[in-house]
């Protein structure tokens, strides 16, 4: 469509011009004609041929003039001027072309890191989820009185919107679920939805095996379960199957049948939740999981909705209807809940949703709004100067322009024209720029390998290049104006007269305090990235106080075929036993936590003798856990398998919290309380006695995190869990990829109606922990990298713009003895005097600020002197090499040259 | 050309040019060579045309809608572009016409007898 249109036009432009050469010929042919009719008019009477054509000349007057007036008569606004204009622009751009390429880049940068910045919101904000047909879908949403949001009402109000809307033509509820997907090969811990048998069609997705739910199937209950698999599922499960569909599965304990794949790459409608791979009617899993009731109750928030608007009707129609039957729905049920209202907004993969994201976006936008200006404004002012800088040379050159009849419209139309020339290129750079940028954070903020991920599409689509345009133009006009309003308000004659000097007002106060604002800034970003990058670094060579490598997490969730926690305890120590004995597995344990980001939960513990409790991670771990992790108590052992029931159940803890606990003596054998009781006396009932049987050296057992030093490590065959999620420590050696299909096997042995959540190793674990520092580290290194560049520009153009202006006292110094070298110290010295206040702000900023980034940082305060070093050393190299290039132009100058200025 | 005799010449006033275009083209269809010594002289050589300002009018005339052109070719044989009335430049130089000695009188009244 657009490409077609591209081409119309270019046909157009092609064709006009082809006419305008035509009619430029003609115009010539009959000027000729005409003068040597006059001329031969002339020679008729008299005149001797010579001076026929000079007074059939002279009477005709200016050819040119004629041929310009007339054409002007061709076209209006004159075409022709701008064309003229625009190419001076683009020649301008050529003269000097480092100084265009800095400006190019410059705007390019800021462009772009703007764009990318919006093409990421808007892939998050705006874009549908994958596989997903948006136009014309809406997603309705509750809003209570105090601001709180709900993403879905009860399926019983949900009947009555499908029964009266009539601005929809279809609406579909849903609620995202987990299951244990069960089939002859094994069991799967899976994401899905229980949604209502219009689903799919409302959303656009076809069915690419077997068919969808009837409507009948959620409505009637069918004696088994009918479900629709993704096609992931499909390849992963069923080896990509031809006889998919009819094959009997098991899902969360309840038989089922698959109807149905669904079209790749659909994995549901919501982002962030995560991607689902079975669909199962809602009315009929209640039905067999014997939840008919919880349908007809009206006060739930269960079910979210989405509907395909009729055709020819808009958001209001919709959104006014909806609310009327909302509210008749309010005054028909009491127990429909009061404070709610519902509203009705266009579909994208998180509206509607709850996530930080769909609650605040619009907030980000205006926050981002704000910072895409204050940059731009930064930019365009460094760019600004720049070009003054420029223009200051060409000063002259305008002013002779303007003597020559050059009107002022004009001069400011060339200097805009020269913007044009930049900004367009900048534009087409920073497109590029953000399309990169996009695709490569995209890869890089997706979380690791848990199965998690929420698949994000940042490629910026004509929205973003349209957003990026708009920008170009602003920052045109914005850089420009500095350069037309001096143009404009140019006095001709000092400048005949006398060339540059003293004409030249001085280097204005606002653009150092710029310069010195952009210093300060990146300074900040500058330490706050180096932290962030110290801190991963160190992350990556701490001692976590065990070993990590060759150790196997592999979760598991019991829920469905344990029912007691007694059965549990069982049920893990069997699987326990069962994966010792899969080849090339060493020892195994197991623990209700694996190390994570939150760490595990935290509990105070107290000595009989301590009156303030002590804080400590608490986790349950099954037998040989500390073999497993490669460590040996300091003191004590560790679990025992089946004690006898004792009266004092045991506890190990680390040598941080013994000494904590009991400083300087022996803490095995003592009793220590757990919970939340004021003393040993009054212990309430949450209060649990246990007896240290064990203690261990310190070490990270929950992950990296500085204020987490004290362990509490109880049993967990002395304390059941319920049935639930579980994860196994397995020790193993030899290729992953051979012992993570042995371990799923195994599982299965022991019991096949128990899944794997997932499987990854300790360092893949630990690392995605440090994901977010990671992100963090990221985005604070471009950003630093950018103002550091920004800034270093910034300097090189108020630093040559203020040498450029003083030529002639530089050439005159010269002339007078100044060696080259004292001229380079000079005009160094001055600019790095900017440097100077900017660093010290910097530091200043970056001390107060620092406190804040203290809970993402490893291993270092926000002080690290190293950092603050090589912060300094980096900002001043790059300031001196932004003073240092316009200095050693100063120093070169030809000195009886600058002098013949006058 | 005698020198004295421009002292008698007249700068066309502003707008009638065209004026003069159309009506010297009722005549028939002429070259823009041609309009420009029509007009000198059948003003007697009193209206100074600048010939170079004829052809701006000329193409604003025809881009109007008031005369059309055609390029053909000369008694001697040689190719010009002939300019010719239209009806809509007939009804135009009506008007115009109308207008001008409704003008002319105006001021003549205005100015009195001589």
């Amino acid at each position: 469509m657009l490409w077609h249109r591209l081409r119309l036009a270019l046909k157009l432009v092609q064709r006009s011009l082809l006419r305008r050469a035509r009619d430029d010929q003609d115009l010539d042919d009959e000027i000729r004609f005409h003068l040597a009719q006059e001329t031969e008019l002339r020679a008729e009477r008299g005149a001797s041929i010579e001076d026929a054509a000079r007074d059939a000349r002279r009477a005709f007057g200016s050819v040119a003039l004629a041929k310009e007036n007339t054409r002007g008569v061709w076209v209006p606004i004159s075409v022709e001027q701008i064309v003229q204009d625009l190419r001076f622009g683009c020649r301008i751009m050529t003269k000097s072309p480092a100084l265009s390429a800095t400006a190019v880049t410059l705007v390019a940068l800021v462009i772009g890191g703007n764009t990318t910045i919006f093409s990421m919101a808007h892939g998050i904000l705006t874009k549908p989820a994958a596989g997903v047909q948006a136009t014309g879908l809406v997603t309705l949403k509750w809003v209570a009185d105090d601001g709180r949001i709900e993403t879905g009402t009860s399926y019983a109000n949900y009947r009555d919107f499908v029964d009266q809307a009539t601005t929809l033509r279809s609406l579909t509820g849903f609620d995202h679920d987990r299951f244990t997907l069960t089939h002859e090969d094994g069991s799967h811990a899976v994401w899905g939805a229980l949604v209502t048998a219009s689903h799919l069609a409302t959303l656009g997705v076809p069915i690419i095996k077997g068919r969808s739910f009837s409507e009948d199937e959620s409505r009637l209950a069918a004696s088994g379960l009918e479900a629709v698999i993704s096609h992931r599922a499909w390849q992963d499960f069923f080896q990509g199957g031809e006889n998919v569909v009819g094959q009997p599965i098991v899902l969360s304990g309840h038989p089922a049948t698959v109807v149905g794949v669904a079209a790749p790459p659909f994995r549901g409608a919501v982002l962030g939740a995560p991607p689902a791979d079975v669909w199962l009617a809602l009315v009929s899993f209640s039905r067999v999981g014997g939840r008919s009731n919880s349908l007809q109750d009206r006060s739930t928030f269960a079910v979210s909705m989405i509907g395909r608007l009729m055709p020819g009707t808009s958001l209001v129609q919709a959104r006014a209807e909806l609310t009327g039957i909302w509210t008749r729905l309010q005054k028909s049920y009491p127990e429909v809940p009061r404070t709610f209202t519902v509203t009705v907004v266009p579909y994208s993969g998180v509206a509607g949703g709850n996530s930080l994201v769909a609650t605040r976006g619009d907030a980000f936008l205006g926050i981002f709004s704000i910072v895409t200006l204050l940059t731009l404004i930064i930019v365009c002012a460094n760019v600004a100067n720049l070009l003054v800088g420029r223009a200051v040379i060409r000063q002259r050159e305008i002013a002779l322009r303007r003597a020559l009849g050059a009107s002022r419209v004009r001069i400011v139309r060339i200097l805009l024209a020269e913007g044009l020339a930049i900004s367009a290129v900048s534009w087409v750079a920073a497109c590029l720029f953000a399309w990169w940028v996009a695709r490569a954070a995209a890869g890089v903020i997706a979380p690791g390998s848990d199965g998690q991920g929420v698949p994000l599409d940042f490629t910026p689509d004509w929205t973003v290049a349209g957003y990026a345009m708009a920008l170009a133009v602003v920052a045109m006009i914005a850089f420009s104006v500095a350069p037309a309003v001096r143009a404009w308000r140019q006095d001709l004659l000092p400048w005949l007269k006398a060339g540059e000097q003293g004409a030249v007002r001085g280097r204005s106060r606002l653009s150092n305090g710029l310069v010195v604002v952009q210093l300060a800034f990146s300074v900040l970003l500058l330490t706050s990235a180096g932290l962030a990058y110290r801190s991963l670094f160190l992350v990556g060579t701490i001692d976590l106080g065990f070993q990590t490598r060759n150790l196997l997490l592999v979760t598991v969730n019991t829920a469905g075929s344990a029912i007691s926690p007694d059965a549990n305890a069982a049920l893990l120590d069997r699987v326990r036993e069962r994966l010792r004995g899969v080849p090339g597995v060493g020892r195994v344990t197991y623990a209700r936590l694996p190390p994570r980001e939150s760490g595990w939960s935290s509990t105070s513990v107290r000595s009989t003798a301590s009156v303030d409790p002590v804080s400590a991670q608490r986790n349950y771990v099954g037998l040989d856990y500390f073999q497993v992790l490669g460590v040996s108590p300091v003191a004590g052992r560790e679990f025992i398998d089946r004690q006898s029931p004792r009266a004092i159940r045991s506890a190990i803890i680390n040598k941080e919290l013994a000494e904590a606990l009991w400083p300087g003596r022996p803490a095995v054998g003592r009793t220590l309380w757990v919970g939340r009781g004021r003393d040993a006396e009054n212990a309430d009932a949450t209060s649990q006695e246990f007896e240290v049987v064990g203690v261990t050296p310190n070490g990270y057992f929950s992950g990296f995190r500085r204020d987490r030093r004290n362990f509490l490590f109880l049993s967990a065959q002395e304390e059941p869990a319920p049935p639930g999620e579980t994860t196994f420590y397995v020790r193993f050696s030899g290729a992953l990829d051979a012992i993570a299909p042995a371990i799923a096997r195994g599982l299965r042995d022991a019991d096949a109606r128990t899944p794997i959540v997932y499987l990854r190793t300790m360092d893949t674990q630990l690392d995605n922990m440090i994901w977010p520092v990671r992100v963090l580290t990221m985005f604070l290194v471009l950003f630093a990298g950018g103002s550091l560049l920004l800034a270093g520009i910034g300097q090189y153009a108020v630093v040559s713009f203020d040498m450029r202006r003083r030529v002639r006292e530089f050439g005159l110094r010269i002339a007078l003895g100044a060696s080259s070298g004292q001229l380079l110290t000079s005009v160094v010295r001055e600019g790095l005097g900017l440097t100077a206040a900017g660093l010290a702000i910097g530091f200043a900023l970056s001390l107060a600020t620092g406190r804040g980034l203290g809970g993402f940082l490893y291993g270092i305060t926000p002080t690290d002197s190293l950092t603050y070093v090589a912060v300094f050393a980096l900002l001043s190299g790059a300031s001196l090499l932004a003073c240092i290039l316009p200095a050693a132009r100063a120093a070169r100058i030809n000195p009886i040259a600058a002098l013949r200025h006058e | 050309m005698p020198k004295d005799s421009s002292r008698h010449r007249v700068d066309l006033l502003q707008g009638t040019l065209d004026l003069l275009i159309l009506r010297t083209l009722r005549w028939g269809p002429q070259h823009g060579h041609g309009i420009g010594v029509a007009i000198r002289a059948s003003s007697h050589d009193v209206l100074q045309v600048d010939h170079g300002s004829l052809y701006p009018a000329l193409h604003r005339l025809e881009k109007q809608g008031w005369i059309d052109a055609e390029w053909k070719l000369t008694e001697n044989k040689q190719r010009a572009k002939y300019y010719r009335l239209t009806a809509a430049g007939r009804r135009q130089l009506q008007a115009e016409r109308t207008r001008w000695s409704r003008l002319t009188e105006a001021i003549a009244r205005v100015l009195g007898p001589a």
